[in-house]
């Protein structure tokens, strides 16, 4: 407990730095305020925005969008990648079909996505599937790979079928490689979404955190750029730090797979 | 202690490298435009090296980009003297404590806003699920469009929430398609493309959003680049009105080059430069309406006292 305080006092210790530095850069008036804001300002229009709902509003919507993209890719993940280490063929298959998408970034396939699904929710949650179903599916099978063949022989020996020894050892066991996974395809998920709604912008008024990064740049609001930013900024530490942190105190390492 | 000095190493090469600003060269100039028939008279001025007879060993330097946002920054940044763009998009800028002026007009111009649907007519027509597709918000396509549904509506947000954001050539070609969007706010060429295509009509003009004839590319000049460099700014100035003169008085050379330069063919370029509604001219029109506009809507928080605030001196303006 006290080691996770001293955590978090050495994370607000370096902000407030990085905001010390940043507020002598825009003191030192080498750049104009309008391209280096000074922090109030973007502090003012981060409150105002928080206050007047748009923040908030945009937020949960790219949020809602991760959440249904990241969901998709699981279930795809799980099922490619546990077709793989049951059939040959299917390994094969999986296999090309990484080697093919995974070097492709989400961003470069935009022009093809608009044609397929127009500009819209579909076409970001297709993307983002595409940001994290490859590094997912490639985790979950280097994690399925790396389990000992000890491990299937012991459940064999204990009568389990081919289901249970996938639902009790097989994914127990690769959880590491799955929770890592996870985590890169968040990260990629989230850099995927934003583009895409920078590129897409807004249907019917809904457009996300992207979106208002791209409103704030085209009206010449620097500081309102840099609210989006902290916001993203924020969410992905709070993700990182809260949610995975969580999660693997209470499975991998609580299991001792992982220090 | 080694960790110590070589925090202070790096800090210190850190604050250089911000610091490592360039020095400033008299005769370069960096003008940046974005594609479209309206910025015609640039193409000339490029192809005749009008800039280069006026100020012989002047180094010029012309960017293509993609958005007006783009240009802005980049004249922020101090990579570019002179942007073009439409009179919207340069208030807003104004209005948030860019240090640039205008240095003249360049192009009046149809606009329009298309459609492929019979039964959209005006644009009453339009239902909540209909998609208007636009280069970007704050735009002078959205801004005529705000305008008209003030005019029809009383509310210029009216038809925010059907806006869709695309590049030009991408909204035509979504247009065209006939699946996404339902109408397209857009320019030469592609507006003229699109009607081409004959099932597609025009609901709405510029001029009927706004009431009159506007300009709607305008030059602007960073204040930078007009203190520092009065002699290239001098020369770009009359190698612009050159290029203006050019086109108007000989429509046919002045396709030829374009023709070269847009990839279409010669008597396209003449139809489209000579189209009524079209004209090449330094004089600014509309920039009031446009600034009162801007104001009443919360889009800017001000307005200039006089137009030397937004003028640079020397230049043809019309009220």
């Amino acid at each position: 407990m006290l080691k996770m305080k001293n955590n978090y006092f050495q994370r607000l210790f370096w902000i407030l730095v990085i905001a010390g530095i940043w507020k002598a850069i825009s003191l030192s008036g080498l750049f104009s305020p309008l391209i280096f804001p000074s922090p109030e300002t973007v502090l003012k229009s981060f409150y105002l925005s928080l206050l007047n709902g748009e923040l908030i509003r945009q937020t949960i919507i790219s949020l809602s969008l991760i959440l249904r993209g990241l969901i998709i890719s699981l279930i795809i993940a799980l099922i490619l990648s546990l077709l793989a280490i049951s059939s040959k063929t299917f390994a094969g298959m999986v296999e090309t079909l990484l080697a093919i998408a995974h070097p492709l970034p989400g961003i470069a396939l935009m022009p093809l996505v608009l044609i397929w699904f127009g500009a819209g929710t579909k076409a970001i949650i297709f993307i983002i599937v595409h940001s994290v179903l490859w590094p997912l599916v490639l985790n979950l099978l280097t994690g399925f790979r790396a389990i000992p063949e000890i491990y299937r022989l012991v459940g064999e020996n204990y009568g389990l079928n081919s289901l249970k020894i996938m639902w009790y050892i097989m994914t127990p066991a690769s959880l590491p490689y799955f929770l890592a996974g996870i985590k890169i395809g968040w990260a990629r998920a989230w850099r995927a979404l934003i583009s895409a709604e920078m590129l897409f912008g807004a249907a019917g008024g809904i457009g996300g955190l992207g979106w208002y990064i791209f409103k704030k740049r085209v009206f010449f609001d620097i500081p309102g750029v840099f609210a989006g930013l902290i916001v993203i900024v924020i969410i992905g530490v709070l993700v990182e730090d809260l949610l995975f942190n969580k999660v693997e105190d209470i499975t991998v390492k609580r299991w001792g797979m992982q220090i | 202690m080694r960790k110590y000095s070589a925090i202070i190493l790096i800090s210190i090469l850190f604050i250089l490298l911000l610091s490592g600003c360039k020095k400033e060269v008299e005769n370069r100039i960096s003008i940046a435009e974005q594609y479209g028939l309206a910025y015609a008279p640039l193409q000339i001025m490029k192809a005749k090296g009008f800039l280069e007879k006026n100020l012989p060993g002047i180094e010029v330097n012309w960017e293509q980009l993609g958005n007006t946002a783009a240009i802005r920054e980049a004249m922020l940044a101090g990579k570019l003297d002179i942007g073009f763009m439409a009179i919207p998009p340069f208030l807003i800028a104004w209005d948030k404590g860019m240090k640039w002026k205008i240095i003249s007009g360049l192009s009046i111009s149809p606009l329009g806003l298309v459609t492929y649907r019979d039964d959209i007519k005006s644009i009453r027509d339009f239902s909540p699920e209909d998609r208007i597709a636009l280069p970007q918000p704050g735009s002078i396509q959205h801004i005529l469009l705000s305008m008209a549904c003030e005019r029809e509506f009383s509310n210029p947000r009216k038809l925010d929430d059907l806006l869709v954001t695309m590049a030009h050539p991408d909204g035509m070609n979504a247009l065209l398609s006939r699946k996404e969007i339902t109408a397209h706010f857009t320019s030469p060429p592609y507006i003229f493309k699109e009607l081409k295509d004959g099932k597609m009509h025009q609901i709405l003009s510029g001029k009927e959003a706004m009431g009159k004839e506007f300009t709607f590319i305008v030059g602007a000049a960073t204040e930078k680049f007009y203190d520092n460099n009065p002699r290239v700014y001098k020369a770009f100035v009359s190698s612009l009105r050159e290029a203006i003169d050019f086109i108007n008085d000989h429509p046919e050379e002045a396709a030829a080059i374009l023709a070269t330069e847009y990839n279409l063919p010669e008597e396209e370029v003449l139809k489209y430069i000579t189209w009524p509604g079209m004209k090449y001219t330094p004089v600014i029109k509309g920039l009031d309406e446009f600034a009162h506009f801007l104001k009443k809507n919360n889009y800017i928080s001000k307005i200039y006292a006089s137009r030397e605030e937004v003028i640079w001196e020397d230049v043809k303006d019309e009220k």
